[in-house]
């Protein structure tokens, strides 16, 4: 394979506390462009590598907004404006009738908001990705849980956060070709 | 292993209940004695207040009972952290019963089918209800049905008491499969009861009006009601030793949860109820609504919209909100405030055409609430926040780990 320039560098832990030891570690270090990976969900690791908040909720009201005005929208067209129909004498913008089917329009839209936000904000489907460019990566669908700093971190430099990293006692380092 | 815990952590109430108990009391003593002198002087209008503030209190009581029966079939630390709460506040259906008395002084003066037939004017109504009282709504059922409704509650409450309390001492007997059993009848059996119960007691106000998701309006009050009631207690209880180390933000977020779903099917019920009245707009349905939307009822149903349930939607939506147990108890409180307003836009606009409230629909429920919370504040000091030795006990005993 050609020499490419460095995606990040990686370090391999045996446990998920020395992982969430070491992401604390590295982020109040100064690293901000970390991320990590285990074979599980583990719940202070979002919080250890400064991960605060996602734009999934914003997306899901967006979506849910979307929905509840179109479904409206929908219903007004066609009862007050195409399809005119006296029902009962009641009026033709008769709104408590509209009420249920807009609110399953909210629903909906919130719904699948929310799944291809979330899609969309992970940047999936992603048929390349570089760390599986690490051999060992393998192991951390596993036992083992990584982690890594990009290169695009400001405070980046292939000496001395492979030194930094060596200073958290990883079990193996690796560099991460992109 | 919860043993070991125990020797560092007193489960028992804070000191601060008794204080509480006491001004409860005070508070409950000087308005009944308002009340008493109202009864006299205003007897109509006591009893409407009487009865509004009989059911909200009512609704604390039997609400948290079903919710305690709900965690028994579920589990969870969220039950856990407020089982004893909610079992003081079921351990008052022996006041309820003796607080149901009064009302059944007061039957001609709230219920039309109560008065002697020939003093009913209108010969219609007359014949509706010579055919009512004959197959349901007689005196004699009414009085039987009621007790039948405390004799349940009541024995639910005895069992689930008894059983929970053994679990306070080391004990080789798990009660988790009879607390399963006797909930999972015992919540059937309160859906069907609370359904006749608000039959009987409100909706038979109007004789000649009926609604077949009546009951389930009551029943969802009633839960929502005992869980904004235990956030208020635990947010209290969490100012002070154990609580302020049982109650973890995960436990109040799933209350906020609660309130949250309990708010959306409120919601959900009584747009049911009026979107299928309002489409069918029929004489004998519509009535029902045309009071209360009408003659200044219908800005209190337009407030119940808002603020019962639109407000409160949105800031439930918010994870922060819902996990900050003071935030969440101000709006418990509010919700209280609103469940007392919604039965007053039910009961109160069968007696009058006009937005008209008096004295007592404020005085009485305060008089029935002072001595229902002193009773419950006895309760709440009477057995430790947690049963130790519950099996399921150690997730909230245990310790965050790090």
């Amino acid at each position: 394979m050609k020499r490419t320039p460095i995606y990040g560098m990686m370090a391999e832990f045996d446990s998920p506390s020395d992982l969430v030891a070491a992401a604390r570690r590295t982020y109040e270090a100064g690293y901000q462009k970390i991320d990590a990976y285990s074979p599980f969900p583990i719940e202070e690791l979002a919080e250890a590598i400064g991960f605060h908040s996602n734009a999934v909720p914003l997306v899901v009201l967006i979506g849910g907004l979307i929905g509840c005005l179109s479904g409206y929208a929908l219903q007004y067209w066609i009862s007050v404006i195409t399809y005119p129909i006296n029902v009962g004498g009641r009026p033709l913008h008769s709104w408590p009738a509209f009420i249920v089917v807009t609110f399953e329009m909210t629903i909906l839209f919130a719904g699948l908001a929310a799944v291809l936000g979330m899609l969309a904000l992970n940047g999936l489907p992603m048929p390349y990705h570089p760390v599986f460019n690490v051999p060992r990566f393998a192991f951390a669908t596993k036992d083992r849980f990584f982690l890594m700093i990009f290169s695009t971190d400001p405070k980046f430099n292939p000496v001395d956060t492979r030194r930094f990293l060596e200073g958290l006692g990883p079990r193996s380092i690796s560099e991460v070709p992109s | 292993m919860t043993a070991a815990r125990l020797d560092n952590l007193d489960l028992m109430a804070p000191p601060i209940v008794k204080t509480i108990q006491r001004r409860s009391l005070i508070v409950g003593v000087i308005f009944a004695v308002l009340s008493a002198i109202g009864a006299l002087l205003r007897p109509e209008e006591f009893f409407r207040g009487y009865l509004i503030g009989y059911m909200a209190w009512l609704g604390v009581t039997l609400g948290s009972m079903a919710i305690l029966m709900l965690r028994h079939l579920t589990k969870g630390g969220w039950g856990m952290v407020i089982r004893r709460i909610l079992g003081a506040a079921m351990r008052t259906v022996p006041l309820m019963a003796l607080l149901f008395l009064p009302i059944l002084f007061g039957l001609p003066k709230l219920y039309i089918w109560a008065r002697p037939l020939n003093s009913i004017a209108d010969p219609h109504v007359q014949e509706h209800l010579r055919e009512l009282t004959r197959n349901y709504l007689s005196i004699h059922g009414f009085v039987i049905r009621a007790v039948f409704y405390f004799l349940i509650w009541g024995t639910l409450a005895f069992f689930l008491t008894k059983w929970s309390a053994e679990q306070d001492r080391p004990t080789v007997r798990d009660n988790t499969r009879r607390f399963k059993a006797v909930s999972a009848a015992g919540l059937i059996l309160y859906a069907f009861t609370i359904s006749f119960a608000a039959i009987d007691w409100v909706m038979s106000l109007d004789p000649s009006w009926i609604s077949t998701i009546y009951g389930l309006l009551f029943l969802i009050g009633q839960v929502l009601s005992a869980l904004c009631f235990a956030v208020v207690v635990e947010r209290i209880l969490f100012d002070y030793k154990p609580m302020s180390q049982l109650l973890k933000p995960d436990y109040v977020h799933d209350h906020g949860k609660l309130m949250l779903a309990f708010v959306m099917v409120w919601a959900y019920f009584e747009f049911s109820q009026w979107l299928i009245i309002w489409a069918g707009n029929l004489p004998e349905e519509i009535t029902w609504y045309v009071r209360r939307l009408t003659g200044g009822w219908g800005s209190i149903g337009l407030t119940l919209a808002m603020f019962h349930f639109a407000v409160p939607f949105v800031l439930l939506l918010s994870r922060p909100f819902k996990r900050d147990v003071r935030r969440l108890a101000l709006l418990a409180t509010w919700l209280i405030v609103m469940r007392y307003l919604d039965l007053i836009w039910i009961i109160e606009p069968n007696f009058s055409k006009t937005f008209h409230l008096t004295w007592a629909d404020v005085i009485v429920p305060l008089a029935i609430g002072g001595l229902w919370l002193a009773y419950f504040f006895r309760n709440l000091s009477a057995m430790p926040l947690v049963p130790a030795y519950d099996v399921s006990a150690s997730e909230v005993l245990e310790p965050a780990h790090e």
